[in-house]
């Protein structure tokens, strides 16, 4: 997982180690979820007209 | 009184726009000091609307339904000559040259504009504890948050001081104050109300929509703003079923009823009042087909990894004045500013797998029932609190339920339900674009005689 205070650093940012923390916890969410991903699916950039109907058919 | 009933007395002239306008002046200085809900008040201009409202429909000139009538905007909607602070330091001077759409189209409906309400600074977070324009209370329990972000719109509107006020929200900043606060919130399907002119605090995630006393009034407001608007990338081309109209019967409504995700750490009071409402739809001869949804756990995952990308982006200018952030809203910028690229693109194709699957959801059911909190309103400056006995963040708790719903863009209303104590609401979630059935089954359940 990831050092999120070393990468802070390395990014040279300030960022009390509480304020980090968070962080960690929505990585473990969210990590696994890549696994679904088809290898051509492409990203919902913007929730337009056309996205929010071609997803539900 | 709601809309409808106003704008009735406003058409038999046994009321005029002026004297509604004076009741919401006179409710906004004595709700003011108790509650907080508004961080600009246009005294002057309310009543110069007012009188022209007056004016006009004494000479048979008829705007529509909300001619006339007292409203607020969340203080995130530009307005021409009027400052719009986003409820923070960096913009508390800010005075746009333009007017959002949603200004632009409640001006041309005749409706009167009170004020700019309080709100979660730049709309990021529930709680309503402003550092920069103070804490906005809960009318319920001032002791309490009214939720957020557009908390000063749910107070406005709950305690009486206007007829209805425009929110937005990102991850349930509309429904989450209607339901600590005890009053209808809609959030449309994304492209339906047009998100030109207001100060953005996530380019995909961002809703508008109105808080109101009740779900006809909803779908009134919503019929005024609802529109294509090519200032606005996502706006929709799709056409309103007025959305005023009724469902005259439940009997064979396919209500959703999740066995997953909602039914989890739910707090008595909320629990109670959910079952009672599923009771009363099946009573009116709804079908309540108990379904799995695809993970909202999950969706909330990709909404936060979204949010926090798109704002830190959004708001990366202002980032060297650390000190005229408020101590919260910095910590959630820093996180997004280490977020990863390739986990906001994933985030995004992400939420194209959920959105197929849940649109295969509608295939068994018209609409789903789910709380739109798990909690009532907690008390100021709580960070954790108790829910089915176990420690939750106050600001994942609030949102735990609605946030998902956002990354898929459906429509949303928060229905105010029965209770014994703090508000509690119902959540009904639609397929997309269905805005009208949403409302008027909101309005079905409440008004269902054994409600």
């Amino acid at each position: 997982m990831t050092d999120w205070i070393a990468l802070a650093k390395a990014r040279g940012l300030d960022i009390p180690k509480e304020t980090l923390q968070p962080l960690t916890g929505l990585e473990q969410a969210f990590e696994p979820l890549k696994a679904k991903l088809p290898f051509s699916l492409e990203p919902a950039i913007t929730l337009s007209e056309s996205s929010v109907i071609a997803s539900s058919k | 009184m709601t809309i409808t009933e106003a704008a009735r007395q406003l058409r038999a002239r046994t009321i005029s726009s002026t004297e509604l306008t004076r009741q919401a002046l006179k409710a906004i200085q004595a709700g003011q000091p108790k509650f907080n809900a508004f961080i600009t008040i246009t005294e002057d201009l309310a009543l110069t609307q007012a009188k022209q409202a007056d004016f006009e429909l004494a000479r048979g000139i008829d705007r529509g339904p909300l001619h006339g009538i007292p409203y607020a905007l969340k203080d995130v909607f530009c307005t021409k000559g009027i400052r719009t602070t986003v409820g923070s330091k960096i913009f508390s001077d800010y005075i746009p040259d333009y007017d959002s759409a949603v200004y632009e189209k409640l001006t041309a409906a005749g409706a009167v504009l009170m004020g700019k309400a309080g709100m979660q600074e730049f709309a990021y977070g529930i709680t309503c504890n402003n550092p920069h324009f103070g804490a906005i209370r809960n009318p319920h329990d001032p002791d309490r948050i009214p939720g957020g972000s557009s908390g000063g719109s749910g107070v406005a509107v709950a305690s009486e001081m206007v007829f209805f006020a425009m929110g937005s929200d990102t991850g349930g900043s509309i429904r989450i104050p209607a339901a600590f606060c005890g009053c209808f919130g809609l959030k449309p399907t994304s492209g339906r109300i047009s998100r030109y002119g207001v100060m953005p605090l996530d380019f995909s995630l961002d809703h508008m929509g109105p808080l109101t006393r009740s779900a006809e009034d909803a779908g009134l407001v919503l019929n005024a703003l609802a529109g294509y608007d090519d200032r606005d990338d996502t706006s929709s081309h799709q056409p309103l079923e007025p959305a005023s109209s009724r469902l005259t019967s439940l009997t064979n409504l396919r209500i959703g009823i999740p066995e997953n995700f909602y039914n989890v750490r739910i707090a008595s009071e909320v629990a109670n009042a959910y079952t009672a409402a599923l009771a009363t739809a099946e009573r009116a001869g709804a079908r309540l087909t108990v379904i799995d949804v695809p993970d909202p756990a999950e969706i909330n995952a990709i909404s936060r990894v979204i949010l926090l990308s798109e704002a830190s982006a959004l708001l990366e200018p202002y980032l060297h004045r650390r000190g005229d952030f408020g101590a919260d809203v910095l910590a959630l910028l820093d996180q997004g500013r280490l977020i990863a690229a390739t986990d906001y693109v994933n985030a995004q194709r992400l939420r194209r797998l959920y959105q197929r699957d849940w649109a295969r959801l509608w295939d068994k059911v018209d609409c789903i029932f789910t709380p739109t909190a798990p909690i009532a309103a907690p008390r100021i400056g709580e960070l954790q609190i108790e829910v089915a006995g176990q420690m939750e963040d106050v600001r994942l708790a609030s949102t735990r339920l609605v946030r998902a719903i956002n990354v898929l863009g459906l429509p949303a209303v928060s229905v105010p339900l029965p209770a014994t104590g703090l508000p509690v609401a119902l959540q009904i979630i639609g397929k997309p674009f269905d805005e009208s059935r949403i409302l008027a089954l909101g309005d079905a359940v409440i008004s269902s005689p054994d409600a």
